[in-house]
Formats: structure tokens, C-alpha cells, sequence
């Protein structure tokens, strides 16, 4: 039966509110194990030695089947809720074509398109620069922003995490880390700006 | 997922942002082997999209034991179920950089480049990093390890598989054994000039005898 329409994240709030209710425990340690390894055996999914990248393309399509059989079968958990959201396979079709196929990232002469590959094509990935969320300390923060910035196979920017924000620690949900996050945000495209890329997407 | 994520998506989703969703399978944990992490990676990687409105997905698959990202094992996760989502939809997908060691060290380019050959052969559109030294130590990060990931991609991108993979392992076979052993490294302030923000002599000495053993290993990276 064709779905009434996809997901979004209000439907799948909804969808947890009133979804079976399993203990963490049990989803850990049986539910996500057994699944993964009945979806194994079904789809006769078995990695070459020496393929560290896949040259199979009919392993690579039964993987592909696998994993939407295995998130229609072992679906989503909540851990506020310790409940279970599921959704059948035309939702999870309708949800994958409301995906973007590119997006644009940063602006001005900065401004890099994103959009599918499709294999080992000759156009390369874009390259996100940075401590991709690590601990950076205050002094520095923008100087070493600065050393990704500016190199030329970076395209965007992705930040580290301010260490503390004047002196503070920037102590995990406390106001200090909203305060830090801000600030954050503000060095980055300081340092963008340094570099001579404000446009930069960050 | 928790009520957090939730009520941080609406609020993306709300607001028209491009919303990035990141997810680090656990190789070795609850699911087990290289297999059965790569069918939850993908399956993950669909619920991104089809069930919380993300423009791309950042994957991660990391090592139990070790906490990287450039292991084999990891590798072989992070390239499968990327090429199974790229062979069957057109969906955005990224991977992120947790090398073993620490920044001025040939052993953390080595693996740095190795991951950017295996994301971009399996077909990844973005790579995100690299946070050296498992992204845990303060300032052990710098942007000369973009730089290899950048050049690496570079080079690798258009280049056949097969010959890719044996470049992969050639790499896997000098750095990984060296995981019990691994260097340090130091802080981007040993590095760099901070003033300036240009790396000191002796890193670019290090990047440079990286680029010749990634190229003996195969792949024609430029200096």
C-alpha cells in the first residue's frame, strides 16, 4: 500500500510517543544483534579479504537491501522513551526522495556545490577542514581555524570545541556551553576572514 | 535517539537549515563484525534521511579497541555501506577523521591519506577532518593533515578500485602494526608559528617523506 506520507521528524515524535515499549537493555544486547546477524545470513552478506573497498556490485546491492530490511525490521529507539518507532519500506523510499541530490555550502567565491559522485568519479570529494569537534583552547582557537582555512584543498570548514570561553570551563548543557558554541561560531568566521575565505561554508 | 536530538531537528528542520545528521558505528560493539556493522551503518545512514529530514550524512565507523577510524576494519565498514547507498540513491554522504597519532608524525599522514583514498574510491561526496591523535588530546590538530586528506582525495579521485585498495593496504601493513606504539605527536603551538600560522620546517620535512611513501605505495600524490 502505497505510505500516506513520508517521515518527518514531528511524525516520528509521535511515532516514539506511542511505539512498543523495550528496555534498553534488551535493544542492545538481543534485539540489535540477532537483527544484524539474521540480516546477514538472508542477504548472504560476506566481505572479500582483500576488497577493503568493494569491486562487487551485486554484494554491494544486497547490502543496500539488507539495511533498508534491517531498519524496517528493528526500526528506531528512543531512549527518553525506551520505545520503539517503525516504518515500512515505502516510507522509507518516500523519505530518501525528499533528500537534496546537491546543496550549496559557504557563499561568494567560496561557494563549493555539493552533489552525488555516483562511484570513483574524476571530481573529487569536497574537503571539510578542521578538528571536526576536538578541544581547542581559547588562545589559539583562531589561529588554528586559520591553519585549515587557508589551505587551498579545503573548501569548507568544520569547528573544534572551545576548551573554555573567558577562562570558564565550557561544561557540557551548562549556559557556558551555549555561551561557548556562540562563540565558536564567531572565531570561525573571524578566522575564515583572516585567511582571506569569508565566504567560507563553515 | 533522544528527545534532544528531536527537538534539535525541528528546530533545524523549522528553519529551512541545511541539516548535517551524524551517527558512529561501533565496530566490535552491541552489533559485531565488519558485516553486521556495515548493514546497521547503512541502515542508519537511511533513517538520516527518511526518517529525520537530513540534507547529508556524517558517517564514522570506528574501532572498539583502538578509538580511530583508519583501521582496516573500519575501512572496509565505512567503504561498504558507502557504496552500497551511492550504487542505489543519489544521497549525500561524509565521513570524519579520527587518526591514531599525533600531529608532525609521518604515521598520522600515512593514515589520514589512506582514509581520504578509501572515502573518496567508495564514493563519498565530503570528508571531514582530521582530528589526529582521536580528537582527544587539546590542540593535537593542525591543518597540515587537511592538507594530505585534501591531496589524497585529489589524486585518488577517477582511479580504479582495485589498484586503490592494494594502495589502501600497502599503507594499512606500515601504520597499523604501530597502533600499541604509536607516536604523540605535539600540539598545533609546537607546529606552527602561531602568529604567522605557518607550519615549522621540520613538519613540512615529515609531509614531505609522507608524500614519497604514500607514492611508493602506489598513489601519485602531488607535493
Amino acid at each position: 500500500m502505497a505510505s500516506r506520507k513520508y517521515v518527518d521528524v514531528f511524525e516520528a515524535y509521535d511515532r516514539f510517543s506511542e511505539g512498543d515499549r523495550i528496555p534498553e537493555e534488551t535493544w542492545d544486547y538481543q534485539i540489535i544483534p540477532s537483527n544484524a546477524r539474521l540480516m546477514r545470513e538472508r542477504y548472504d552478506i560476506n566481505f572479500s579479504k582483500t576488497d577493503i573497498v568493494p569491486t562487487d556490485a551485486d554484494l554491494i546491492d544486497r547490502l543496500f537491501l539488507a539495511g533498508v530490511d534491517m531498519l524496517m525490521t528493528t526500526g528506531i529507539y528512543n531512549t527518553d522513551f525506551s520505545r520503539v518507532l517503525k516504518l515500512d519500506e515505502d516510507e522509507i523510499y518516500d523519505g530518501l526522495k525528499m533528500a537534496p541530490k546537491k546543496l550549496s555550502i559557504g557563499s561568494g567565491k567560496e561557494k563549493v556545490k555539493c552533489k552525488a559522485r555516483r562511484g570513483n568519479s574524476m571530481r573529487k570529494p569536497i574537503i571539510e577542514g578542521g578538528p571536526t569537534g576536538a578541544p581547542v583552547s581559547e588562545d589559539v582557537f583562531e589561529a588554528l581555524i586559520v591553519s585549515y582555512a587557508q589551505e587551498p584543498s579545503v573548501d569548507t570548514i568544520v569547528s573544534g570545541v572551545l576548551n573554555s570561553v573567558g577562562r570558564h570551563p565550557a561544561v557540557t548543557n551548562t549556559p557556558w556551553e551555549i555561551k561557548a558554541t556562540m562563540a565558536e561560531i564567531r572565531h570561525v568566521r573571524e578566522a575564515t576572514t583572516l585567511a582571506g575565505r569569508p565566504g567560507m561554508g563553515i | 535517539m533522544d528527545l534532544v536530538g528531536l527537538n534539535m531537528l525541528a528546530g533545524w528542520t523549522v528553519s529551512g537549515d541545511t541539516i548535517m545528521i551524524e551517527q558512529m558505528p561501533i565496530f566490535g560493539g552491541y552489533t559485531g563484525g565488519v558485516e553486521e556493522t556495515a548493514i546497521s551503518d547503512v541502515a542508519t545512514t537511511l533513517a538520516s534521511f527518511a526518517l529525520f529530514s537530513g540534507n547529508f550524512h556524517l558517517d564514522g565507523p570506528i574501532h572498539i579497541r583502538w578509538g580511530v577510524t583508519t583501521a582496516k576494519e573500519t575501512f572496509q565498514i565505512a567503504a561498504h555501506a558507502c557504496a552500497a547507498v551511492d550504487h542505489n540513491t543519489d544521497l549525500l554522504l561524509a565521513n570524519q577523521y579520527y587518526p591514531m597519532a599525533g600531529p608532525m608524525t609521518e604515521m598520522c599522514l600515512l593514515e589520514t591519506a589512506a582514509q581520504a583514498i578509501n572515502d573518496t574510491v567508495s564514493g563519498r561526496e565530503l570528508l571531514s577532518g582530521s582530528a589526529a591523535a582521536k580528537g582527544v588530546v587539546l590542540d593535537k590538530f593542525t591543518g597540515m593533515e587537511a592538507r594530505i586528506m585534501g591531496e589524497a582525495a585529489r589524486c585518488a579521485a577517477g582511479q580504479r578500485v582495485s589498484d586503490m585498495n592494494e594502495t589502501i593496504q600497502k599503507l594499512l601493513d606500515i601504520y597499523q602494526p604501530h597502533y600499541v606504539d604509536a607516536p604523540a605527536g605535539v600540539t598545533f603551538q609546537e607546529c606552527y608559528d602561531v602568529t604567522t600560522v605557518r607550519p615549522k620546517k621540520e613538519y613540512l620535512e615529515i609531509y614531505d617523506k609522507a608524500v614519497q611513501t604514500i607514492r611508493d605505495c602506489g598513489l601519485d600524490i602531488k607535493r
